[in-house]
Order: structure tokens, then sequence, then C-alpha cells
């Protein structure tokens, strides 16, 4: 019966990750017939439709809501280790459990409910959010960001040695080259040359950006 | 004694560039299309760099703030290195 074939666990998977593929990552060809036949070739056309948009439906929401307790968590993370207790709490704030609650609570919630899923499907979308949030959270942050963001960033320090032509005595400088791009455009590399006053200077000013955002995440808002 | 034509060593390459200002800015992204409830926060930074003939571009980019975490730890390491050498 086709209600049975909409509840398998395998095919479930493999539709979530499609539809994840096809709303958060831009991979294009994702179609509705192709999703039908390769996952649910016993499922008509007419109950796959409404079947799939819920699915969608349910990935969607928690991209909207999901999403800002997730950056806050990693923020924290990335910002926990010589940093005061005051920070710390926002940690215990954003934690994952939260997370994780509010989603089990979500999805029981959508097992209840008439024409809502079954706690088989539940499993399967729990399963597959927690394996993936991440993945999803760091796509929507890079679409949502119009300049060029920083891909990579690779250095090296060199020596300069005496010449009897010039009057600069071993005088070492950095080179510095930075990955930067737009999003699904090719990188663009920019190389630049720091002595060592020029670094101790760029360290002062990264020093005052952390002091800033330390004090934003302390902030309660 | 040959004479030898070493080059300058102060001739800048034509890939490097210099670092003539650092502007940056923390935001925070709040919403989106794509997203409604976004918040999160971000360093912009606006580099003006002078090519060897002197002109000056203008590059802008964004970090998330683990990158910019990572951003600084370089810069603290190539320093670390440059007064060792």
């Amino acid at each position: 019966m086709a209600a049975g074939e909409l509840e398998g666990g395998k095919p479930l998977s493999g539709l979530l990750n499609a539809l994840a593929q096809d709303t958060f990552h831009g991979y294009p060809g994702i179609t509705e017939e192709l999703l039908r036949s390769q996952l649910y070739p016993e499922v008509p056309p007419e109950e796959f439709r409404p079947f799939l948009a819920k699915m969608r439906g349910i990935l969607k929401r928690w991209g909207f809501a999901m999403l800002p307790r997730l950056i806050l968590n990693s923020c924290a993370q990335a910002i926990h280790p010589p940093w005061p207790s005051k920070v710390l709490g926002l940690q215990s704030i954003a934690s994952a459990d939260m997370d994780f609650n509010q989603l089990e609570a979500f999805l029981t919630a959508q097992t209840k409910k008439q024409g809502g899923i079954t706690s088989d499907q539940a499993a399967v979308i729990s399963k597959f959010w927690k394996s993936h949030k991440t993945k999803i959270r760091e796509s929507l942050m890079n679409q949502s960001r119009w300049n060029s963001g920083l891909r990579g960033l690779s250095w090296r320090v060199d020596g300069k040695s005496q010449s009897r032509h010039s009057a600069q005595i071993h005088t070492p400088v950095a080179i510095i080259e930075l990955e930067l791009g737009k999003y699904g455009q090719e990188s663009e590399f920019l190389c630049l040359e720091f002595d060592e006053v020029k670094v101790n200077q760029i360290l002062k000013t990264l020093s005052e950006v952390e002091e800033s955002i330390s004090t934003l995440i302390s902030q309660p808002n | 004694m040959e004479a030898s034509s070493e080059p300058p060593l102060d001739a800048k390459s034509d890939v490097t560039n210099q670092l003539v200002d650092f502007q940056w800015k923390l935001g925070m992204a709040v919403s989106s299309d794509t997203c409604r409830s976004l918040k999160y926060p971000y360093v912009a930074v606006m580099l003006k760099v002078a090519d060897h003939s002197g002109q000056v571009k203008t590059k802008c980019f964004e970090m998330t703030i683990p990158q910019f975490q990572n951003f600084y730890r370089q810069f603290k390491e190539i320093a670390a290195v440059i007064e060792t050498v």
C-alpha cells in the first residue's frame, strides 16, 4: 500500500538529503519527478506531491527557526578557550541540548497532528538534522553574504639580506596571500607584504576587533 | 671586481601589494529572504592596498567569527616568527 511505502526509513533519508541540496546548497536539477522515480517509484505522483511538500516545509522551517541559536552556540565555542566565564554563560544558554529538545518537541507535535508524520519518519528526520545542521547553517550564512568571503590565508616570512646597493640590513618581511571569493564565484588572490612594524600595527587593530566581539557576545539581547 | 646588475632590493614585485589602510566593522546579520531569523555576527574588512605602481585599490571581504579567530591567530604566529628572524 502506498502509505506504507512513504513510511520507509532509507528513501526518506535520501529524500531529505536531496531536499537539503536543493533548498540550502543550491544544487540544480532536483525535480519532483526525479525524486519520486529515484526514491519512491511505487508511489503515484498525486500522492507523492503533498508528501514532498510536507517534508520540504519541515526542512525549511528549521532553517528559519534553528539557525540563530546554532550560530550563537558556534560563536561561543569559537571564542571559548581563553575567554572569561561571562562568555561561557552564553554557551550554556545556547547549548546544543536546547536545540535538540526543541527539535524533538517540534517533531512529536508533528506526529500527533492529523495528516502529520509518523514516529518512524520523525526519527529519520531527527537523525538527518543532527548530522546535517552544521552544513546547512553554513550554506545559509554563505548565501546571505554578498561581499567576498575569506576562503583561505597562507603566509611566509622572508629575511632580506644585506646588499652593497642597499642600506637595508636584515629586514624580515611577511608575505601573506588572502584567498577571497563571492558565493558561487571563483577565488581572487590578494598578496600583501608586511614588515615587522606593520604586522604589529595590524595585530593591535585585530585585538580591538576581538574586544568588540567579546562585548557583543556578552551583551544579552 | 665585476659590475653586477643587481635588482634593487626595494622593488616590490608585480604580485605583492602594500597595505595602506585596514578598516573594519563588526556587523550582525538579522534577517534575509532565505532565513527570517539569521542573527549571526560577522567581521567586515575594507583594505586599501597599493601595488608596485602606487595605484591604490579597495578590497572588501567578510569573515565569520570563527574565521576571524583563525585570521587573528595566524597574524600572531606571523608576529612571533618575524620577531625571531
